[in-house]
C-alpha cells in the first residue's frame, strides 16, 4: 500500500531542502482522523499531524499532498487512472 | 505512468528524449523558463539538460522565495528577533540567509531566542506553551505556502491566542512573470509552470501569458520525467503553433485550485500595493500582507517594522541570475567568495536556489571522451 504514497515523487517529512523554495509537496496517507488534525505517514513510515482543514473531508487512508504541516491537495485517482 | 520509479525510469526518459530530438526545429531556439526553484533543483540534480537538444535552453525563474527576498526584510525580522521578549520562529533556510549585518544563525549564536519550525502551527504551538513570551513567525513563501500561515492565523484567532504574531512576507508568483515578461532583456519562448502552488491557484491564472503575451505554459510536476514530458509538451504546443496553458500534473493540480485554501488565504491576507524583489525592484501587488480582520497579529505592526531598504553587495549579479540574463556560473564571484557555505547573495542560500543547485550538481562543460580512446 505505502507503493501508493509516491504516486506524487519521493519526498517524504524529513526532505532536506528548503520545503518552501522547492514548493516542497510531500504526499502522505492519512492514518486516523482528530478534529481539525489528522496523524498521517509518508512513504518512509514517518508520522505526524497534519492539518486537513483545507481538504476536508478525509477519510482514513485517503492519500494528501502536505506543505508545511498543512494538506492543500489529495492525490486525483481518477487522472491516474487515465494517465497509467 | 503511475509510480516515482516510472518517473525516474531510464528508458521513458529516452524515449521522451528521443521525441523531443525528432520533433525540434533545427534552425529556431527554445527558450523555456521554469518558473519554480523545485524544478530548477530537479532539473540540475538529474542532469536534465544532457537529455534535451542544444537549442531548448531551460533558463532559471524567480521561484525561489528566499532568493527573491530583499536584504532589508531580512535585517528587519533580525531586529524583531533580537527583541529580548520575543522567541522568532522561521523556516530551516531563512537562518542563513545574508542581511547587512549578519544572518538569524549569527543572532541566535549571540543569544537571541530563534527556533526553527517546520510548520507555523509549530510556532502557534510555542506561543501555546511560552504564554509570557511573545512568539513571531517570519511567514515566507508562495501560494503554496501562504495557505499554511493563513490557517495558522485563523486557528490562532479562534483560539484567542495573542501572544502571536506573523510577520508577513509571502509573495505571489504571477505578478514577477508579468514583471520578466515586460522585461526587454529577456526573450522567452515559454513557461514551465510550477507545481505545488498551482495545486493551491489551480491552472487559471496562468491564462495571461498565452492571452497577454503569446507564451505557451504546461504546468509540471517534480519528477525528472515530469519535466522531460513538460518540455515535449510545450515543443509540441511552439511547433503546432498553438499557445495555451496545459496541465502535465493532473495527478496533483485541479484547474480550478484548492478552493478552500483559496478562501483563508483571502481572508487572512490582502494585496500589498507594491513588494520589493531581489533583483527585480519593484512590483505592483505581487505581495500578501495580513488583511485589516487579522492586523492585530500584524508583527510588521506590533513593531513598527520602518520598512528599510538595503542595497545588495555590488558584486552580487543575483539580480541578473534571477530575470535569466546571465547563468550562475557566469556571476562574478560564483563559487570564489560566494559559496553554499559563505553565501554573499541569496541564490546560493537555499538549496533550490539557481547557483546552489548549480554550485552542487551542475557542470560548466564537458566532452564526450570515448572510452579506451587514450
Amino acid at each position: 500500500m505505502k507503493d501508493d504514497l509516491t504516486l506524487l515523487g519521493n519526498c517524504t517529512l524529513d526532505h532536506d531542502g528548503c520545503v518552501v523554495c522547492s514548493d516542497a509537496g510531500i504526499p502522505v496517507r492519512v492514518i486516523s482522523i482528530e478534529g481539525d488534525d489528522a496523524l498521517c505517514e509518508d512513504s518512509a513510515g514517518n508520522q505526524t499531524e497534519i492539518a486537513i482543514e483545507l481538504v476536508a473531508p478525509v477519510t482514513e487512508g485517503e492519500i494528501l499532498l502536505t506543505h508545511g504541516g498543512v494538506a492543500i491537495g489529495k492525490v486525483e485517482t481518477k487522472e491516474l487512472t487515465a494517465e497509467s | 505512468m503511475k509510480y516515482v520509479d516510472e518517473f525516474r525510469n531510464a528508458d521513458l526518459a529516452r524515449a521522451v528524449s528521443a521525441e523531443i530530438y525528432s520533433l525540434v526545429d533545427p534552425n529556431r531556439p527554445y527558450k523555456i523558463m521554469e518558473v519554480c526553484g523545485g524544478h530548477t533543483h530537479t532539473i540540475y540534480r538529474h542532469g536534465i539538460k544532457d537529455l534535451l537538444p542544444d537549442q531548448v535552453e531551460l533558463v532559471h525563474g524567480p521561484g525561489c522565495p528566499v532568493c527573491v527576498l530583499p536584504m532589508g526584510r531580512v535585517d528587519e525580522g533580525i531586529a524583531i528577533a533580537e527583541r529580548p521578549e520575543v522567541i522568532f520562529t522561521c523556516f530551516g533556510d531563512m537562518m542563513r540567509v545574508p542581511g547587512s549585518k549578519g544572518n538569524l544563525l549569527e543572532v541566535k549564536a549571540e543569544g537571541a531566542d530563534i527556533r526553527m519550525v517546520y510548520s507555523p502551527l509549530d510556532a502557534l504551538r510555542i506561543a501555546r506553551e511560552n504564554p509570557d513570551r511573545e512568539v513571531v513567525f517570519y511567514a515566507i513563501g508562495f501560494e503554496t505556502t501562504a495557505p499554511s500561515t493563513a490557517l495558522t492565523l485563523q486557528r490562532a484567532k479562534k483560539e484567542g491566542i495573542e501572544n502571536f504574531s506573523v510577520f508577513c512576507n509571502h509573495v505571489t508568483i504571477v505578478p514577477p512573470v508579468r514583471a520578466l515578461l515586460d522585461s526587454p532583456d529577456l526573450r522567452l519562448d515559454a513557461f514551465i509552470g510550477p507545481g505545488h502552488v498551482s495545486t493551491v491557484i489551480g491552472c487559471r491564472p496562468y491564462g495571461f501569458m498565452p492571452a497577454d503575451y503569446g507564451k505557451p505554459c504546461v504546468v509540471a510536476g517534480f519528477e525528472p520525467l515530469d519535466l522531460m514530458q513538460s518540455v515535449l509538451m510545450l515543443i509540441r504546443q511552439l511547433d503546432e503553433g498553438r499557445c495555451e496553458v496545459e496541465n502535465q500534473y493532473g495527478r496533483a493540480v485541479l484547474w480550478e485550485g484548492n478552493l478552500k485554501a483559496l478562501e483563508a488565504m483571502a481572508e487572512a491576507f490582502e494585496l500589498r500595493p507594491y513588494f520589493e524583489w531581489r533583483g527585480l525592484g519593484f512590483i505592483a501587488q505581487s505581495a500578501l500582507k495580513l488583511s485589516a480582520e487579522y492586523a492585530d497579529l500584524d508583527a510588521e505592526l506590533r513593531y513598527s517594522t520602518p520598512g528599510v531598504r538595503v542595497a545588495d553587495p555590488k558584486a552580487c549579479q543575483c539580480g541578473e541570475v534571477l530575470k535569466g540574463v546571465l547563468k550562475p556560473p557566469e556571476c562574478k564571484v560564483f563559487g570564489t567568495a560566494c559559496t553554499p557555505e559563505r553565501p554573499l547573495g541569496a541564490l546560493m542560500v537555499s538549496s533550490e536556489g539557481a547557483c546552489a543547485a548549480y554550485y552542487n550538481f551542475g557542470r560548466k562543460s564537458f566532452e564526450k571522451v570515448e572510452i579506451g580512446s587514450r
